[in-house]
């Protein structure tokens, strides 16, 4: 009786008490002769096999109470359409029902083995020897650290000025609060890296865009104009960053540290819901206020002709900006509440 | 027998009887047309399970792993415009924008400056070169070109007409314009740009994945039309020192990167010996 897979071809001969077998391969015919006990009685039983491809000459045998079975391995990878070099079937051949597979299906069954080890690497490398994790988790939470400690310094200098000098606290916010929120919003540039390099599993692009509006904001319209650094506004759009901030950073730090403190969770996801519309807006009037006096000075905007042969004109950059910026708030709004609908919705889940 | 249903809904949309086995997924598509009117050939994508591939149109129905009744799934496309009519579309409208601001038509810059013609040298050059590039590849279009698939989504169209003529009219704008500023080193600068804008023209061939390749880049580069496209754009920037043809340039190089990626990736799954020192597009480095 036979079967075949890709690799090898399976011999199954039955007889019982089997004495002295001898079961060799030369040129690429076997030679089976064996005594024992089969359906002509105890004989010495032989016979004598070509094989239809090259095959490896080290048939490996076991042995039964009641049957031989023979591994002979293919040279080559192949399906053959018989086994025996001869197109006619030797008359004590028969298919070996029990281990029979058609190609088909012995394709699957390698593709299956095939998967089953790569399924056992992948656990084996889920297991990550990874040196720096604890170095990688040490500069995360300094990381979130020092930006909590950097926008609490300035959400309590600004709520403390407030209370002391009431409105008149709007208009130098920026000379007194600038130089901290330079310090913060410059750091924010690490959370780009951190996105960029797998540091940390956030996606990309949204980071990117919420450390570029600001810093636009920030460096670009406040930084440069000192007629913006007067306007109310400012306070506005300082204290909406930092009052985010301050639940956003400690969540992540705790999150790095593997605690999770339930209300913290709750506010990280609820509180952005409505500063962080209100932000956009401050951000907006901002840009509002702005784009006159970018027109009169004529900053930023180049005039032909010039070496590069093009026209910038800022105030309708900044007109485009506006644009961008509502549809940015927009989107965002609808991917923090998924996110957030996510994290806070189903009762136990393991935390991203 | 066929049986076709709507992928996302399984409403049952269709039955063929009497289908011949040999009939091809082509021959499908047109019975299935004659039943849907509304849904001509090109625009059905027919598939053996609701979320797997399309069935190209070559494949014939006998070959496919279905029984008697075989059931298929459709989606709609939706409407359909020939790549070839998308191509003469996108390239011959940068062609006639550009030769527009050249010669200066009325509207485009002040009065006094209709129909003048640019005092420098390099701007005809400029002009030369861009009409140049682009009937290029209008002849390419319509003789060269060999499509894998007939036909685009339409809103395609429209997609890539803003993109080629937007940028068209931005970069002819600046250079044409009457205060235009020549290039910083002069003579050299303008010769250097020529022969990598003249390179990157002449040695682009469309590289098939059968074909032996014949030009060294092809050596070091999957997809060395692309490289050589960025190269003569780069050349063009070069050339006219004009920051829109930059950011043309850029703009154009990272979508063909993106497109270089991919089709690299589907070479290395198709060749198993891929030449492993080949990257997408640019030598060793991208």
């Amino acid at each position: 009786h036979w079967a075949q897979r890709h690799r090898e071809l399976f011999l199954r001969v039955d007889l019982s008490d089997v004495r002295n077998p001898d079961i060799t391969i030369t040129d690429n015919v076997l030679h089976f002769r064996a005594q024992g006990h089969g359906a002509k009685g105890d004989n010495i039983y032989e016979f004598e096999i070509e094989f239809l491809e090259p095959v490896e000459p080290k048939p490996v045998c076991r042995m039964t109470q009641r049957q031989l079975n023979i591994t002979v391995q293919k040279k080559e990878s192949n399906w053959w359409e018989r086994l025996t070099k001869q197109e006619k079937r030797p008359l004590f051949l028969a298919p070996d029902f029990d281990r029979w597979l058609d190609e088909s299906d012995a394709e699957m069954e390698l593709k299956e083995k095939e998967e089953e080890k790569i399924n056992k690497m992948k656990i084996e490398s889920r297991v990550p020897k990874d040196p720096f994790k604890h170095l990688k988790k040490g500069y995360l939470i300094m990381y979130n650290l020092v930006q909590f400690l950097g926008f609490s310094w300035i959400f309590v200098n600004m709520t403390v000025r407030l209370f002391i000098l009431g409105k008149d606290s709007f208009y130098d916010t920026f000379h007194t609060i600038s130089d901290m929120m330079y310090f913060c919003q410059t750091l924010a540039l690490m959370e780009i890296m951190n996105s960029l390099i797998g540091l940390v599993r956030s996606p990309l692009i949204p980071s990117v865009v919420q450390v570029f509006g600001r810093n636009f904001v920030l460096f670009v319209i406040l930084g440069s104009l000192e007629e913006m650094q007067s306007k109310p506004v400012v306070f506005f759009i300082f204290y909406f960053w930092s009052i985010t901030e301050l639940f956003r950073y400690p969540y992540y730090m705790l999150s790095c540290m593997g605690i999770e403190w339930k209300p913290l969770t709750w506010l990280r996801y609820t509180v952005w819901i409505p500063l962080y519309p209100l932000g956009g807006l401050a951000e907006a009037v901002c840009i509002v206020q702005s784009i006159p006096i970018f027109s009169e000075t004529g900053k930023f905007s180049l005039g032909l002709p010039n070496p590069l042969n093009v026209t910038i004109q800022f105030p309708f950059v900044l007109q485009i900006y506006l644009i961008a910026l509502f549809l940015g708030v927009f989107v965002n709004f609808r991917h923090l509440y998924k996110q957030r609908k996510h994290h806070l919705g189903p009762k136990k889940r393991k935390m991203k | 027998e066929v049986e076709i249903l709507d992928a996302r809904t399984r409403d049952k949309l269709c039955f063929l009887d009497k289908v011949e086995p040999q009939a091809t997924v082509a021959d499908i598509k047109n019975l299935f047309s004659k039943a849907h009117p509304q849904w001509y050939p090109a625009r059905q994508s027919l598939r053996l399970d609701p979320k797997g591939r399309s069935l190209k149109d070559e494949d014939v129905l006998q070959s496919l792993p279905v029984g008697t009744t075989a059931t298929l799934y459709f989606r709609d496309l939706g409407a359909q415009i020939s790549w070839v009519t998308v191509f003469l579309t996108e390239y011959a409208g940068p062609l006639l924008i550009y030769l527009l601001f050249y010669f200066r038509v009325p509207f485009l810059y002040g009065p006094r400056y209709d129909f003048t013609a640019s005092r420098h040298r390099v701007v005809h050059l400029a002009c030369c070169c861009h009409s140049f590039h682009y009937v290029k590849r209008l002849l390419e279009t319509l003789f060269v070109h060999r499509f894998s698939h007939g036909t685009m989504p339409l809103r395609n169209i429209f997609k890539n007409c803003t993109y080629y003529w937007g940028f068209a009219a931005w970069m002819a704008y600046y250079i044409n314009h009457p205060l235009y500023t020549p290039p910083a080193y002069g003579d050299e600068q303008v010769k250097l740009a020529l022969a990598v804008f003249l390179v990157g023209s002449k040695t682009r061939k469309i590289p098939y994945p059968t074909r032996n390749p014949f030009t060294w880049l092809f050596l070091l580069v999957s997809c060395p039309n692309y490289t050589y496209e960025v190269g003569s754009w780069i050349g063009f920037t070069i050339m006219t020192q004009c920051l829109p043809v930059a950011l043309f340039s850029l703009v154009g190089f990272v979508q063909m990167a993106i497109w270089a990626q991919g089709k690299h990736r589907s070479y290395l799954r198709e060749f198993r010996d891929y030449p492993p020192l080949r990257s997408p597009i640019v030598p060793f480095l991208l």
